[in-house]
């Protein structure tokens, strides 16, 4: 008779299916067991209430940015004495963010703050995670346009934590070169190319203006599409498609054409190549100022740096920029009460928001951060106030949860334009139309 | 014997096979046996793979968003609205990345294993050396090849203008005419090792022998290498070639990371294309239909690789 070989080992198969057995049902109850308690009635309430705190997740991609992640990790720092708990940091970068932000959370992957841009709120709220953090508000001095800035549909689904806007940054020593002083920047579109017309004739590789000519940021058109004439969106219709769209585009072509802007940049490349002197102008927040000096063979690039308004179609036009703003928003979850209460720390006191504007030079949201002397007396600050975010206004599309796609189809469209694969009118009509589609 | 004795002793040995059955544990055959032991394995399996892979599928019919909840069932008109889209653009770029980034490897792979194959001095360090592209994450090597290509700040339009061979910098990746080739470029770089080890390891088991008496009988080293060499090689260079071409199919790290499958579009395989679908545009239901479609593109492949397995057992 032949014997199993398994049958002659010191563990019977019925001893072995025994262990078994009690292995998967162990591995089943551990499953089954009733996780950690999540936050109940909302993170809202359990900081306001002054619930027991419990360690967390803060996801931001500042802490992907060399120049950033100092100021973010001293916050992170100063709360975790402060709250005797430990936030574990999570990081994407800004290109990526909102699509792995979006993963996590629908996986239940994430949950505790996010920092996370202003226009991204329609999309994330949309997801039904993120809490209502308007008892969060009440005494800390937010101004109500930063917390206006916060909202979608109503609800505070973020506490603002800096709210600025996007404009043309320069470096006023090479404007010089061509006669243009920072004070006396061109106010129209026609003087704006001429003066990158001379730039270009400096010579020397320079990119005259580091704008965005890859798919990730190219929703920077969208400003000069307004600059053109076009609302974008009227109602719930999209415009895109117009005349003042399709002119925008054919304009931002001919610069490509012209190399007075160059291929293959994004916001990081412009600030590489603007920190480099590779490029006299670029479109930043006052964000850029941290990495491009940081990141400078020049070590007096910082008071060469002018913020100057967007030069306009007609002289008399007001000029145009994109309202930007960070936020820090709350998901639904383990250790969200605690979240909440950070997020309160880390965009309302005052000792915090101070010393990460010296680091990012971040406008902050309370009255009290503004008046300070630290902000007043910041002279680009100041400028990039004056000259940009005071005639800032939000992109029309962030009222869409389908903001990101909207841009996405624009951008593409945009791009196979500025690479010759089809033509200004045909690509904005079918960037319209493809962008109404997702409105519904 | 009386007949009660006979019924006494049939009864006590019932009641003992009866008492036995009730103490000895029923044996379990090998096959049932094997049976349970494979069981946690199968339900592995099916949980990781299998649950996955059809709840995937099944979105293609269902018009579902990533971040809304719900989903309505739509039939067949999102594989409909794929087939009548993008799906031959995207076929036709699949097609030249993975020909491109199989045959490219292939030629460079194959005509380093002969050198190798040589008795060339310090061919053991070269073969060492030539790895280290194959052993460098595919991230990694993206970002490499994005520097390298960099309209701005790149080494190759450095190199280039250095040497008088272009006027002004190239948008390597930013233009459709050259960025499938610069993707092509990184993806063969960082898999020609492997063409090459595998193929050095083919040249190897050529029997020396044949050789010698091949050239005794005057065959040059051409006419030894297409009548000695490839027919020895044929196994190991329809497998390399193949499975090559299946992985290069459904690659997607660096077309991601060096281009996104742009500009505008035109390095967007299946891959980066249902990655886009799904997780930039939100669209499920539609990234479900193209991945169908892919699989079923992709399941043709592996159904030639398994014949090809097949025919080299049976040789």
């Amino acid at each position: 008779m032949s014997t199993n070989p398994l049958m002659q080992s010191a563990v019977s198969r019925r001893r072995m299916l025994q262990l078994l057995g009690i292995g998967a049902g162990t591995a089943a109850l551990a499953a089954c067991a009733p996780s950690a308690p999540a936050a109940s009635g909302g993170a809202a309430s359990a900081a306001a209430t002054g619930g027991a705190r419990t360690d967390f997740a803060f996801s931001s991609w500042s802490f992907t940015e060399e120049a950033a992640a100092p100021a973010l990790e001293a916050i992170v720092k100063a709360y975790e004495d402060h709250a005797d708990v430990t936030v574990n940091d999570v990081s994407f970068p800004y290109n990526e963010y909102i699509n792995q932000l979006t993963l996590q959370v629908k996986g239940g992957q994430f949950t505790g703050a996010a920092h996370v841009d202003v226009a991204w709120l329609g999309s994330l709220a949309a997801m039904g995670k993120l809490q209502d953090l308007s008892a969060l508000t009440e005494g800390r001095g937010y101004t109500d346009a930063a917390l206006a800035a916060a909202q979608f549909d109503g609800v505070q689904y973020g506490l603002p934590w800096t709210i600025g806007a996007i404009g043309l940054v320069t470096n006023s020593a090479l404007l010089e070169k061509v006669g243009v002083s920072g004070d006396a920047f061109p106010t129209t579109i026609d003087e704006f190319e001429k003066t990158l017309k001379d730039l270009k004739g400096l010579g020397g590789g320079l990119i005259p203006y580091a704008a965005s000519t890859k798919a990730a940021q190219l929703k920077d058109i969208l400003i000069w599409m307004e600059t053109f004439g076009s609302p974008l969106v009227d109602g719930d219709t999209v415009t895109i498609g117009d005349d003042a769209s399709v002119e925008a585009v054919t304009w931002y072509k001919s610069l490509y054409d012209q190399k007075l802007i160059a291929a293959d940049v994004d916001r990081f490349d412009a600030r590489s190549l603007f920190a480099q002197g590779r490029a006299a102008i670029y479109d930043d927040a006052p964000v850029g100022r941290g990495a491009v000096t940081e990141e400078s063979p020049d070590k007096d690039l910082g008071s060469k740096l002018v913020p100057v308004s967007r030069p306009v179609l007609k002289a008399g036009d007001t000029p145009r920029a994109l309202v930007w703003g960070g936020a820090i928003a709350v998901v639904d979850g383990e250790g969200a009460a605690t979240a909440a209460d950070f997020a309160q720390f880390a965009t309302s006191d005052l000792d915090t928001v101070l010393a990460d504007y010296e680091v990012r030079g971040l406008p902050p949201v309370t009255t009290e951060a503004q008046q300070s002397e630290v902000v007043s007396s910041d002279v680009f600050g100041s400028l990039f106030n004056e000259r940009i975010t005071a005639t800032s206004s939000s992109n029309p599309f962030w009222a869409f949860t389908a903001y990101s796609q909207i841009e996405t189809e624009i951008a593409e469209q945009v791009q196979a334009v500025l690479v010759g694969k089809t033509d200004p009118k045909t690509a904005m009509q079918q960037a319209g139309e493809a962008a109404q589609k997702l409105i519904g | 014997m009386t007949h009660r004795d006979v019924a006494m002793s049939s009864s006590q040995t019932h009641t003992l096979e009866h008492r036995k059955s009730q103490t000895t544990p029923r044996r379990l055959s090998d096959g049932q046996f094997a049976v349970l032991l494979l069981l946690p394995g199968v339900a592995l399996l099916a949980g990781v793979v299998l649950y996955p892979l059809i709840a995937a599928l099944v979105t293609a019919f269902f018009e579902q968003s990533l971040v809304l909840p719900g989903r309505t069932f739509v039939g067949l008109q999102n594989v409909v609205e794929v087939l009548q889209g993008d799906f031959l653009r995207l076929l036709r770029q699949t097609m030249v990345f993975t020909l491109g980034t199989t045959i490219l490897p292939f030629v460079i792979g194959f005509a380093l294993a002969l050198a190798l194959n040589t008795r060339i001095r310090g061919a053991k360090v070269l073969r060492g050396l030539m790895l280290i592209p194959w052993l460098v994450p595919g991230v990694v090597v993206s970002f490499l090849w994005m520097w390298i290509f960099n309209a701005n700040y790149g080494v190759m339009n450095a190199l280039l203008q250095g040497l008088g061979l272009v006027d002004d910098p190239q948008a390597w990746l930013a233009q459709p005419g050259t960025a499938m080739g610069a993707v092509i470029l990184a993806k063969t770089w960082q898999s020609f090792p492997w063409m090459m080890v595998m193929l050095l390891a083919g040249l190897q088991t050529v029997p020396v022998e044949l050789h010698e008496a091949a050239e005794m009988d005057g065959a040059g080293t051409v006419r030894r290498f297409f009548s000695i060499t490839l027919p020895h090689l044929k196994g190991i260079v329809g497998l390399v070639v193949l499975l090559e071409f299946i992985w290069n199919f459904q690659h997607f790290d660096i077309i991601y990371v060096l281009t996104g499958g742009g500009p505008a579009g035109a390095t967007q395989t299946f891959a980066t294309a249902v990655y886009e679908t799904a997780f930039q545009g939100y669209d499920l239901g539609k990234a479900g239909a193209l991945g169908l479609l892919w699989m079923v593109l992709l399941m043709a492949l592996v159904v030639v690789y398994v014949r090809f397995s097949e025919k080299g057992e049976e040789r």
